[in-house]
């Protein structure tokens, strides 16, 4: 008996779903679908995406088909595995906004060749190599002349809205994708985004008119295939184009948030600072994890190191500008194996959705095969109050090897955040730090970092 | 009886509708550059390089 698991995550299309097979990730297409899959794969369309790096390839399996759906089953395909899965809220601005322009790039290409794209949903995107690509096999269908797009109010929900307000207001609104689902209520955005946005022709049209329209039809019914109720193929490329001009325009440039010049304004030396990646390095070489896990990533310096062991390596940081920064560099240099985002560690993502299944949690995609703690130990122990030991359990959750930094309280960044607050740590001395994680974890290596008071350990969960 | 569905069940008319008026405006200027292009053609201009092979550097710049 195979074990065979459907995900939750896409449950709403009758064209098919996800399942899992004895660890495989399927993709099961349904009869419903069968001429719009036919249509992606025999117009060329497929392979023109997939060479582009916007779709996900797959390919055919003669598996078959998981059991509940038997009958209504096609085909099953088993698409390539995203080595993470990421949510908009997690992005940095520029990772919502390419996610964007590679949603309209593949709505226009599909539209030249005869198919539209049916759903504009940003979690539908994930990056692969480094680039936004689209995950959802069965998003395309046959395109009709003359039918408007289904997925343009998802669209600008999903992205115009949020980049608009990361841009216009402030960054941190990237959040409100997690409190609504199904992306930013446009009379919402509408209503916090600044007048002058209304002489931008985009926002305008796309956000502040589509609002008020969506309110003064919001209990009329309309009949879209009425003489007059067309999109040509002419305008459909118009509105992409409009959108595509609007996306590009919005900007924002990392600056004055919390730690953006944080590798500027250490208090060590670079002989701290070139040790301490050697370590990385060295250990990542050593044990051989294939993801890593770099909490508090800051803009990433780290992380190279651990990806320099071909490692698959998540950047996570607390700071928007900082994983801009650090997603930037992976355009840069086309790093392939990097992930940044925005997390913030004492807040961690839920599970999100229908049921809780929708979205995981941050938890729930791990646990991973190494974690590296550098320099986060402090924030989380003396700023946030959290006990040593739960610390300790927390890691030892999330990943078999831990790379952890010990920072003394010795050390100025620490005594800068015993400043302002009493100190009620009696614990947090080396002994303390070792005692607690050794209930956890196996400590295989201490080393201190040279030049400094820091120590860094490598240690195993038992 | 008629019967109002409540606002929340249908936020999809006014988008379909803003969306049929703003794409008529933006396709005439679809229209108006390929005829201008075709003009420019006439007098030799060469048009740009099909558009198409730079969106994969758009998604991804």
């Amino acid at each position: 008996m195979q074990a065979t698991e459907k995900l939750s995550a896409s449950f709403r299309d009758p064209s098919g779903f996800l399942f899992t097979r004895n660890g495989i990730l399927y993709r099961q297409i349904n009869r419903a679908y069968e001429k719009d899959y036919a249509r992606l794969m025999d117009s060329g369309l497929y392979d023109k995406l997939v060479k582009a790096g916007l779709l996900i390839p797959h390919v055919e399996t003669d598996q078959a088909p998981a059991d509940a759906q038997r009958d209504a089953a096609l085909k099953v395909i088993q698409p390539e595995r995203v080595p993470f899965i990421s949510y908009p809220y997690e992005w940095s601005f520029s990772q919502l906004k390419d996610a964007a322009l590679a949603t309209l790039s593949i709505h226009k290409r599909a539209i030249k060749m005869g198919m539209s794209l049916k759903d504009a949903s940003a979690y539908n995107i994930q990056f692969v190599r480094g680039k936004a690509t689209l995950i959802d096999t069965l998003s395309f269908e046959v395109y009709k002349e003359g039918e408007p797009w289904v997925a343009y109010r998802q669209f600008c929900q999903h992205f115009l809205a949020p980049l608009a307000l990361m841009a216009y207001c402030d960054v941190r609104l990237s959040q409100l994708m997690r409190v609504y689902i199904d992306g930013v209520p446009l009379d919402l955005a509408s209503k916090l985004l600044p007048a002058k946005t209304k002489f931008n022709f985009g926002l305008l049209t796309h956000i502040h008119v589509h609002a008020s329209a969506q309110k003064r039809y919001s209990d009329k019914a309309i009949e879209p295939r009425k003489g007059a109720m067309r999109v040509n193929q002419q305008a459909m490329i118009g509105l992409i184009e409009s959108l595509e001009a609007a996306i590009k325009k919005l900007t924002w440039k990392p600056a004055g948030t919390e730690w953006g010049d944080y590798y500027e304004n250490t208090n060590y030396t670079d002989g701290a600072f070139e040790h301490k990646k050697q370590l990385v390095r060295e250990w990542s070489l050593e044990k051989k994890p294939a993801l890593v896990w770099d909490l508090g990533g800051n803009t990433g310096v780290f992380s190279r190191e651990a990806a320099s062991s071909d490692a698959f390596t998540v950047s996570f940081d607390i700071d928007p500008a900082a994983v801009e920064q650090n997603y930037r560099t992976v355009k840069s240099k086309k790093e392939q194996n990097i992930l940044p985002l925005v997390l913030d560690l004492t807040n961690p993502s839920p599970s999100l959705g229908w049921d809780h299944t929708e979205r995981d949690s941050f938890g729930a995609r791990g646990p991973v095969d190494m974690a590296l703690a550098l320099a986060v130990i402090h924030h989380l122990a003396i700023s946030n109050n959290v006990p040593l030991s739960q610390l300790a359990s927390f890691f030892a959750a999330r990943s078999k090897w831990l790379v952890i930094e010990f920072v003394p309280k010795s050390d100025s960044q620490v005594q800068k955040l015993l400043t302002s607050r009493e100190d009620i740590f009696p614990n947090y001395t080396r002994e303390g730090f070792e005692k607690a994680f050794s209930t956890c974890f196996t400590i295989h290596k201490s080393e201190v970092v040279r030049d400094s008071e820091r120590i860094l350990y490598l240690m195993e969960t038992r | 009886m008629h019967f109002t569905p409540p606002p929340y069940l249908d936020p999809g008319s006014g988008s379909f509708i803003i969306q049929i008026l703003i794409a008529a405006l933006l396709g005439l200027g679809v229209a108006l550059r390929a005829s201008w292009s075709k003009i420019k053609g006439y007098f030799g201009v060469k048009p740009k390089a099909e558009e198409e092979d730079n969106d994969s550097a758009d998604a991804s710049d």
